[in-house]
């Protein structure tokens, strides 16, 4: 097999790389002898895995991966590989409320997750056509306010929203863009269909963890990826920034941009210094920035330096805190006046968050067919309004079959797994919800798909085992929207855990968009 | 370039300046009471008192042996100006440079502060004095090497040249002021064979004792002393050349941004020192000149600040 001879060489090569860092102790190699993989690895019954079907074949496309897997010793050897050099380049997250030391890694796993081409191209659509959707909505819901006076979309539940901002009422971005980069989280069920779970487009993260584990298995089966015909990533930073240039106010031939970042303490500075360094922009603090007269500066060694777009990592509640927290100190105040002004870009725009709001997210479909006069390409995790009280009634009735999640939050905080909750979990999230109906929905759970993923078992040998994935592919729009092939695949590590959430022992694998027909 | 990037560089240079200096003076103090035990009851004095630092070391400490200094002076996180403090306000200014410095800067700041993370009390009886500071000094050499082979000669190069200039004009004026004041109490000691140890011992602090030898000979010489640490213009720790490599930074700075001139207080220190002698010096008041000299790095300092780091 090509991959085996393949592996060969990187080990090799992986053994030089090794030697030469000496300030890392128990840096040895493990042998690879070590490793009993001949074991076949047995998807779990009931469950859609991705790579393999019941009876054992791999699906199609995914031969040359499978095979490595069922045959190599070497993928353990390629793991440890991966460890070591993602300690030694920072590929970190910060943590929070720790001291020393405080980045850590996101765990990686290196068998890749496969999508072939023609169930990308429908995700592609679908992906393009719902964010195209979303922002006609937001730039809707600040504007005209068509979707509300046709009681498509009621308006208390927009104007009640934790999300809904005044400050964005009456912005006109160029070319009515607010969600300039969306992440839309997607779950693959057990029939194998890809739904929507939820969007993010206020300010997503984990791009550059698809560039960084391209690149790390660029590095460690470059055999294979070329065999297998994997779409490029590294593009992303070009096409952002493309959109971002996009978005300069008109009249702007070659627009200032710069990436604001709350600073090295959050968890995210990593990916806020990778992003601005690939695209060549400054990376700001809100403190390096100033508005004068409606229009955005930097402050720089000789003088100010207008600002034509800002690409902002931190939430609205802290941009601007003329508009909103007034003690916020990461922000610039008369941010929002300077939009108003046109004079500034701000992507993603304020108020997006309306549109990830997890009631409004039951919507969403409805919202295709409104902007667009389209079915939706891409099914919804069903969602329940909990302020309905038919509704309520009928799911408080069976409440250990349903995930309840409060509609303002993100990042999996206060989600209640009905099914995993214990009796006393269960009735207190039925006291919150009974007291606050309109703050929570409901889905069904769904049972994640499965991929095989390198777990060191009881014996220290790490094995391929079934965990549970889901996947986030970006959408960038500027004047056209680009998607980014694949996205970030976070799986699950710990053995039956659905919460993929690196807060919560979550890790991510290079996601392989395949080329063509396999 | 951000003021704060600016200010950022301008700090990292500077902390890194120190630590590296407080690295070699604790290493020669350490040699020269080893050579001459008969100085050594309160021996470790004069390294607090060229850093300025006796009251804040006696206020936490009860006495100044060896262990308690090194350990104030080293690995003492309450101490401002600790070793480890510096090392640790110098990778804080990294972190936020990312984007603007080299990978290989970052690794080797960032290696060093998670080493001396893990410093203790017991660090010096493990390694000994001796092994410490000598590894210590390699790490500082090996970050001055990656700055120099991998940071562009642009902006931000020179606001590094700017911190590490002033910090180690300063730290070489004080050294000399100390020193003077601690060595020269009786005109008899003129002379004597502890005096010139000591002032061999004032040469090695700076890296000096070679170069010194090279253009003087071996006679160590107090006013030649003075001359060379404070007036050589080829000695890369002479005051001289420390100010005159930050009057060129500051004056690439200026011209980068069309300025006529730049800061003053650089132009004047540094025509001050290349007018300067030794003889002049020593006749006039030695402590009255480095006073002078410490004031106006304190002035190009402000200056600086306000034309081109301030910015909040």
């Amino acid at each position: 097999m090509q991959l085996a001879h393949c592996m060969m060489l990187r080990l090799s090569h992986g053994e030089r790389l090794s030697g030469l860092g000496s300030e890392m102790p128990g840096d040895a190699l493990p042998m690879s002898s070590a490793v009993p993989f001949s074991a076949a690895y047995r998807p779990l019954a009931g469950l859609f895995d991705e790579m393999f079907l019941e009876d054992g074949r791999a699906r199609p496309g995914c031969e040359p991966i499978a095979q490595a897997i069922r045959s190599s010793p070497d993928l353990a050897v390629l793991q440890a590989m991966a460890e070591r050099m993602l300690l030694r380049t920072g590929v970190t997250f910060n943590v929070y409320g720790e001291r020393a030391g405080t980045e850590r890694i996101f765990p990686f796993d290196v068998i890749p997750r496969i999508i072939d081409a023609a169930t990308w191209q429908t995700l592609e659509a679908g992906l393009i056509q719902r964010v195209k959707a979303l922002n006609a909505f937001v730039a809707d819901v600040y504007g005209e306010g068509h979707i509300l006076k046709d009681c498509v979309v009621p308006r208390d539940l927009i104007l009640g929203s934790p999300q809904y901002r005044r400050g964005a009422i009456g912005l006109r971005p160029p070319h009515g863009v607010f969600i300039t980069v969306a992440g839309i989280d997607l779950v693959r069920g057990a029939d194998g269909r890809f739904r929507v779970l939820e969007d993010n487009v206020r300010t997503p993260s984990g791009v550059s963890y698809v560039i960084e584990n391209r690149l790390m298995l660029t590095r460690l089966m470059p055999e294979l990826l070329r065999e297998c015909r994997v779409r490029s990533v590294e593009h992303y930073p070009a096409d952002l920034l493309e959109s971002l240039t996009e978005l300069a106010p008109e009249g702007v031939e070659r627009p200032t941009i710069a990436l604001l970042t709350p600073g090295p303490y959050n968890s995210a500075f990593f990916e806020h210094v990778f992003l601005s360094q690939r695209m060549g922009v400054e990376l700001v603090e809100g403190r390096d920035l100033v508005c004068i007269d409606h229009k955005l500066y930097m402050k720089t060694v000789h003088k100010l330096k207008q600002v034509h777009v800002l690409y902002r990592r931190i939430d609205d509640d802290f941009l601007d805190p003329v508009v909103f927290r007034p003690d916020s100190l990461l922000g610039v105040p008369g941010l929002t006046a300077a939009m108003h002004a046109d004079s500034v870009a701000v992507a993603n725009g304020i108020g997006t968050g309306i549109a990830d709001d997890k009631a409004v997210f039951a919507y969403t479909p409805q919202m295709i067919c409104y902007y667009l006069g389209e079915q939706p390409i891409l099914p919804i995790v069903e969602t329940f309004l909990l302020r309905d009280p038919e509704v309520r009634s009928k799911i408080l009735r069976d409440l250990d079959r349903y995930v309840v999640k409060p509609t303002g939050a993100s990042g999996g905080y206060g989600v209640v797994i009905g099914p995993r909750a214990s009796d006393r979990e269960l009735a207190e999230a039925r006291e919150r919800i009974e007291s606050n109906p309109s703050g929570f929905v409901a889905q069904p759970m769904v049972k994640l798909s499965t991929h095989p993923t390198l777990i060191t078992d009881e014996k220290g040998a790490p094995t391929p085992v079934p965990r549970h994935v889901d996947l986030r592919p970006f959408v960038l729009t500027g004047a056209r929207p680009r998607v980014l092939a694949g996205g970030l695949t976070r799986v699950a590590l710990r053995e039956g855990s659905l919460i993929v959430n690196s807060s919560q022992g979550g890790g991510s694998k290079d996601t392989w968009v395949l080329d063509g027909p396999c | 370039m951000l003021r704060r990037v600016a200010s950022h560089l301008f700090w990292t240079a500077r902390n890194l300046e120190r630590a590296e200096w407080r690295a070699r003076l604790a290493d020669v103090n350490y040699h020269l009471l080893v050579e001459s035990p008969a100085a050594s009851s309160d021996g470790w004095l004069p390294l607090l008192a060229i850093t300025g630092e006796r009251a804040e070391f006696s206020a936490r400490y009860p006495a100044a042996d060896e262990q308690s200094v090194l350990e104030f002076f080293t690995i003492d996180e309450k101490n401002p100006s600790s070793i480890r403090s510096c090392i640790g306000l110098a990778r804080e200014n990294c972190r936020a440079l990312r984007n603007h410095i080299s990978s290989e800067m970052w690794f080797e700041v960032n290696t060093l502060y998670l080493d001396a993370q893990r410093w203790s009390a017991a660090t010096f009886h493990e390694y000994g004095v001796y092994e410490f500071f000598f590894e210590l000094r390699e790490r500082f050499y090996r970050i001055a090497g990656v700055v120099r082979n991998t940071m562009p000669r642009e902006l931000g190069y020179d606001f590094l040249t700017v911190g590490r200039t002033l910090e180690a004009a300063e730290n070489v004026s004080r050294l000399l002021d100390v020193k003077y004041h601690f060595l020269l109490p009786r005109p008899n000691d003129v002379g004597s064979p502890l005096d010139l140890s000591q002032w061999a011992a004032v040469l090695r602090s700076a890296s000096a004792l070679e170069a010194y030898i090279g253009t003087y000979g071996n006679a160590i010489r107090i006013d030649k002393v003075v001359e060379f640490l404070l007036f050589d213009e080829t000695f890369p720790r002479a005051a001289r050349f420390c100010i005159d490599r930050l009057e060129a930074a500051l004056e690439r700075i200026a011209a980068g941004g069309g300025e006529g001139e730049s800061v003053p207080g650089a132009r004047m220190l540094a025509s001050r020192l290349r007018s300067g002698s030794a003889s002049a010096v020593l006749g006039g008041g030695l402590h009255e000149y480095l006073l002078g000299v410490q004031e106006d790095c304190a002035r190009i300092s402000d200056e600086m600040f306000a034309r081109y780091l301030r910015f909040e």
